[in-house]
């Protein structure tokens, strides 16, 4: 790991764009809410004091909404690997960060996800406020880059920015720019201004509370299934949350045979379970939300992950039609007797 | 060679009709290439256009890599594969899933519990119990009627190594037993020289709870009680996301658990 000091974000953007194509947060023309779109000039970049989210999460760049995965050409099955070109992704939050870390872990032998993101550098920022709905730091997931997940980390201090690297491959990105090395104090420093933005976030006693009452089973079903005829099954979460993975699969006839595409699935679909036979282990709505939340929140995957499957991003409060985002359902949880 | 999602091919080699809309299928590899599989565990077979699906071992793959599935007709899937015909060509991954603990059931007294389609993924593993020459285990398969019964040439063959009670809700004549395979628990106990030390079953998931209950109730330990389990298998590695029973993945950490590890696994949520 090395720091070196940067004058603006700016420099060091630019530069990288210059070796490999970049993607970064902006706002396209008519939106109030920035996504990850390719460097360009004519599109304004996110303001980087204030952290906000791009609408959608990087998954997508390595777990694409649809992807083939093999062809059959009429004779044999062929596999149809992507084959990505080298890319950057400037700009991600700690959240996405924690989130990508998760999903490497869980896709590690999906030659498809891995391969695109083998093909990918990410460069981390530091957020210095809370982002609006934003509850990281209760899981563990930010404010500040976590040691490790990114290959670069841009850190601002006062009018400059402290660039860490945090692999070699992020390093040599570095190479021809002309940059002074970090004085010590700059990392104590970031160090230990961590949980003073951490501080500044609302308070989350019931995001504890209600993590609590879902690992002690004390959530009573009745308010699942509540909560469950209040799921217009739209699949907005699972389709925004970073670390949501299902997927379903279907074959698609193409010239001379047929291809098979995999495509984003949802848990909260009443017929995600539903076997040949019509048996359907989760067909009460309420069963599916709840099963949502536990994947999100229970400590059986910390075993695995090392973390909870949620990172405190938000997205999913912003997106829910049916008033069951984290925070909504959270509190309603924490409430209960 | 072909990855995690991709197919193989394998060649139908025969088909014969057994049971119900089901259908007795063996297949062999068609570039040499054999694998081996552990009695519990299970496949899927993919027909382009078609989708794919899992399918549980009825035999494992022999020297010659053939091995047999029944399947019965259900979805789309099966139905096309039904419309296959002898030396056809499909797609094959696999194997997948964990097996039925065998290094626990030698030398015990167990006791096989079937319901319907449940006995085919039963099948491997009596098999290989009842050749064992030194494990005492017996067969209750239980059907609605004498029609829905299935593998009848297997259950031939093994009725000369161990006993086997078969019951019906509808029986068709006199002389054959009624009611569930647990109203017979103690005719087959003593054929078996004492009560079971090993439970394993496989069917509707009312019987199997029932019978599971039963024998916690009779002083049989939840560890010595086991259940093959049916769930939507997609992917077979852990990934697609449809198997998921609590915390755990059907198509990888099961489809067979423990009566003590299902305990836990529905203790997990509430809804
Ligand atoms: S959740 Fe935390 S890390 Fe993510 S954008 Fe908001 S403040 Fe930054
Ligand atoms: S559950 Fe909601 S807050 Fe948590 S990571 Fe997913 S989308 Fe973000």
């Amino acid at each position: 790991m090395r720091a070196f000091l940067l004058e603006s974000l700016e420099q060091l953007r630019d530069h990288l764009a210059a070796q490999r194509p970049l993607f970064t947060p902006q706002f396209a023309a008519d939106s109030s809410e920035p996504s990850w779109l390719p460097l360009s000039h004519n599109t304004p970049s996110v303001a980087i004091e204030q952290p906000l989210l791009p609408a959608y999460p990087a998954k997508q760049f390595f777990f694409p909404e649809r992807e083939i995965l093999f062809r059959f050409d009429g004779t044999d099955f062929k596999e149809t690997l992507p084959k990505p070109a080298p890319q950057i992704l400037f700009g991600v939050r700690s959240c996405d960060l924690c989130a990508i870390a998760y999903q490497d872990q869980f896709f590690q032998q999906d030659p498809y996800y891995q391969a695109r993101r083998k093909a990918t550098l990410l460069v981390g920022i530091d957020c210095q406020l809370p982002c609006e709905g934003g509850f990281c730091p209760t899981v563990d997931a930010g404010p500040f880059v976590r040691d490790g997940m990114a290959d670069l980390v841009c850190h601002q201090q006062g009018d400059h920015w402290l660039l860490i690297t945090q692999t070699s491959e992020g390093e040599a990105l570095l190479e021809g720019l002309d940059l002074k090395a970090a004085a010590e104090e700059g990392i104590t420093q970031r160090r230990s201004q961590e949980p003073q933005v951490a501080a500044q976030f609302p308070s989350a006693t019931h995001i504890e509370r209600g993590i609590q009452r879902i690992n002690q089973s004390q959530v009573p079903a009745e308010l699942w299934q509540t909560m469950g005829l209040q799921c217009l099954s739209c699949s907005g979460c699972t389709s925004l949350c970073p670390t949501c993975s299902c997927f379903t699969s279907y074959d698609r006839p193409v010239d001379d045979g047929f291809e098979r595409e995999r495509c984003w699935d949802s848990c909260l679909y009443d017929a995600f379970q539903r076997e040949a036979s019509g048996h359907n282990p989760s067909a009460a709505a309420g069963q599916r939300v709840e099963r949502f939340w536990f994947h999100k929140f229970s400590d059986e995957y910390i075993k695995t992950f090392g973390r909870y499957g949620c990172t405190g991003c938000g997205r999913c409060e912003k997106t829910c039609p049916g008033v069951i985002g984290v925070h909504s359902v959270m509190k309603r949880i924490s409430a209960t007797p | 060679m072909n990855g995690l999602m991709t197919p193989q091919l394998i060649r139908i080699s025969e088909i014969y009709d057994d049971g119900e809309a089901a259908r007795h299928f063996t297949f062999e590899p068609v570039s040499g290439t054999r694998h081996s599989a552990r009695p519990g565990q299970f496949f899927t077979l993919a027909i382009p256009g078609h989708g794919e699906a899992a399918f549980t071992y009825l035999s494992l793959p022999d020297a010659q890599g053939r091995f047999k599935a029944l399947i019965r007709r259900v979805g789309a899937l099966t139905s096309a594969l039904f419309e296959c015909g002898h030396g056809d060509l499909i797609g094959f991954r696999g194997p997948f899933g964990n097996s039925w603990p065998l290094e626990q059931l030698l030398g015990k007294r167990v006791l096989i519990i079937a319901g319907g389609i449940g006995l085919p993924p039963l099948a491997a593993v009596t098999d290989r119990l009842s050749t064992d020459g030194n494990t005492p285990v017996g067969l209750i398969y239980g059907c609605r009627s004498p029609a829905e019964q299935v593998l009848k040439h297997e259950r031939s063959a093994w009725h000369a190594s161990m006993p086997i009670l078969e019951t019906f809700d509808r029986p068709s004549n006199k002389g054959q037993l009624t009611g569930t395979p647990l109203d017979h628990t103690q005719q087959m106990s003593a054929k078996l020289g004492g009560s079971p030390e090993a439970i394993l079953s496989c069917g509707p998931e009312v019987m199997m709870n029932a019978a599971a209950r039963h024998f916690i109730k009779n002083n049989l330990p939840p560890e010595k009680i086991w259940l093959a389990l049916e769930r939507r298998m997609h992917c077979g590695v852990g990934e697609c996301g449809h198997c998921y029973l609590g915390s755990s993945t059907v198509c990888t950490d099961g489809p067979i658990y423990s009566w003590q590890q299902l305990i836990r696994l529905q203790s997990q949520t509430t809804a």
